[in-house]
């Protein structure tokens, strides 16, 4: 019997025995159910633990008038809590919940998300010397913008804001992060990194700046603008091979004088004057973008480059030592800031061991040790 | 059945159903194998109660469950660790709630006309004549003018929604509170089930 099953069988004897038609048969059958297996037990004792809190409403029946049931929602009890458990999920780990801060185990939570606001004068005042707001390793913080639009920032971020009344324009200085952007036509909304920028209007989307310039982009929603400011460069065709850490094809390598549109699902990814663009369905898009909520998500990537995502996280750093534990295909969903348990993972189910150095975790191939 | 042990269950364990079925379903890919999953670690757990009660039982628990997984995992063969996700989750989870807070009445009783009001009318209706009324099946069916079986099915239904709704809005779902991280995490591995 599946768990259903049983959970409806035991139902079945609980309401029986509420009928006041209960014999020392059914007794005894029960006793002979409940003793086949621990499961039909659990089952039981589950539902009856329930039933039995149910005379509890009592409780809420005092004062009133007996034959009528109460409607909903009008108890005389103070109105019921808000479900923190909503906003917390929204909030996720990082910024907005000290409780879910305190909790997250490591030397990285106490530092976790350091938020510096330096705020310079009256918002749209200011022009490009916007306020900063920056994440430490393993932070994430969501900045709400004076337009009704926020920003995310993935751990290590910093970027610069100045929402004018003719344009709300971000500069992505270092990091990721993810944009939620209230539509407004009149006011294009900007991310720069470097001399490329990402245009939206109304849409979500996440830049990530990798190196000198160069960027990922990741669309969720709407559609979202590339543009490059030295608009006259050539670009060239990127082969697949050169893709980030990812083995889908790349379906368009475009010039990027003018402007490329990108449309939700997809990922670009610019590497020099090229840009290349994947087409994803929408939840594996989503997964790029799963770091808000703490989670890393990998699809058969080779380890190093798994690593090299664990690393952006964490100040204690982990490194590969041989070639063929690097390209281990990884997948799996983790989050982000507990590499430790990633590790144990990696002992448990692969053919690595890890070694725990003063500066972090090296891994090497166990049949060579 | 053992008096004691039932209610140390419904007490200890039952108690953490919401937080254990948040780590279920963020553990393991299919949603559809949780309820089993569940009741296979209570059984578990219930059946290790029955020689000795978990000094810790929320990291007993959440052991157990862990267990599990990997279990189901070996025998699945599967190779991809995808399967159960970041599974040392439960150390984060463990310490969601701190084992010290426990819910008080009032909010139990709460979080209880939540899950009534949440039935479908008739059902609703039923439990209500029958356990704070005290009315009897029978009466309840002559009360509502309906048959005495279909005052027993609302039960025999109304009584696992209000089981679904109660639990797994039990204890004391993300009140940001300060916890006590330490304490549960080492006692987390201490205990084996196998």
């Amino acid at each position: 019997m599946d768990s259903r099953q049983i959970e409806e069988r035991a139902a079945a004897w609980l309401a029986k025995r509420d009928s006041g038609e209960w014999t020392a048969e059914d007794e005894r059958e029960l006793a002979e159910w409940l003793a086949e297996s621990a499961c039909n037990e659990v089952a039981f004792i589950r539902l009856e633990a329930v039933w039995d809190q149910t005379l509890r409403l009592k409780a809420l029946g005092a004062g009133k008038r007996p034959g009528t049931v109460p409607p909903p929602n009008a108890w005389r009890l103070s109105p019921y809590p808000v479900e923190a458990s909503q906003s917390k999920s929204l909030a996720a780990p990082g910024i907005g919940t000290p409780g879910a801060q305190r909790r997250r185990s490591g030397l990285l939570a106490a530092a976790a998300v350091f938020l510096v606001v330096i705020v310079s004068g009256i918002v749209w005042h200011v022009r490009s010397q916007g306020p900063i707001y920056r994440t430490a390793i393993g932070g994430i913080a969501t900045v709400p913008m004076s337009d009704g639009s926020s920003v995310t920032l993935n751990t290590d971020s910093a970027i610069r804001v100045a929402v004018t009344e003719v344009q709300r324009e971000v500069e992505l200085d270092r990091g990721e992060a993810f944009f939620q952007v209230a539509a407004d036509p009149k006011r294009p909304f900007v991310v720069n990194v470097g001399k490329k920028r990402v245009v939206a209007v109304g849409t979500k989307f996440s830049v990530r700046r990798i190196d000198e310039g160069d960027m990922r982009v990741v669309v969720t929603e709407g559609k979202v603008r590339v543009e490059d400011a030295s608009a006259l460069v050539t670009l060239r065709l990127i082969p697949p091979r050169e893709s980030p850490s990812n083995s889908a094809q790349p379906t368009a390598a475009r010039p990027m004088e003018g402007e490329i549109f990108l449309n939700a699902g997809t990922v670009a990814r610019s590497i020099d004057e090229g840009l290349l663009v994947q087409r994803r369905d929408l939840a594996e898009a989503e997964e790029y973008v799963g770091w808000r909520t703490g989670f890393l998500t990998f699809r058969e990537i080779p380890l190093r480059d798994a690593v090299a995502e664990f690393n952006r996280y964490n100040e204690r750093k982990i490194t590969i030592a041989d070639p063929s534990v690097a390209a281990m295909p990884i997948s799996g969903k983790f989050r982000a800031t507990n590499f430790e348990a990633f590790v144990r993972l990696l002992e448990d189910g692969f053919p690595v061991r890890a070694r725990h150095t003063t500066e972090g975790i090296v891994l090497t191939d166990r049949a060579k040790t | 059945m053992d008096e004691p042990l039932k209610v140390w269950f419904a007490r200890e364990i039952l108690a953490h159903e919401a937080a254990l079925v948040r780590y279920l379903l963020r553990a393991w890919r299919n949603r559809d194998d949780v309820h089993d999953l569940r009741q296979e670690i209570y059984a578990r757990v219930y059946e290790a109660a029955k020689q000795s009660r978990p000094n810790s039982p929320r990291a007993f628990l959440f052991t157990t469950a862990r267990h599990l997984l990997t279990d189901r995992l070996r025998r699945g063969r599967i190779v991809s660790i995808e399967a159960v996700g970041d599974i040392e989750e439960l150390n984060v989870i463990v310490d969601e709630v701190s084992p010290e807070r426990r819910v008080t009445a009032r909010e139990e009783l709460k979080r209880l006309a939540r899950a009534f009001d949440a039935l479908p009318p008739r059902s609703r209706e039923v439990i209500w004549l029958r356990r704070v009324e005290g009315l009897s099946q029978k009466q309840v069916a002559s009360r509502l003018g309906i048959s005495e079986r279909t005052v027993e099915s609302h039960i025999f239904t109304g009584m696992r929604q209000l089981a679904d709704g109660f639990l797994a809005t039990s204890l004391t779902q993300g009140d940001g509170a300060a916890t006590v991280l330490t304490k549960i995490g080492d006692s987390t591995h201490g205990q084996q089930t196998d």
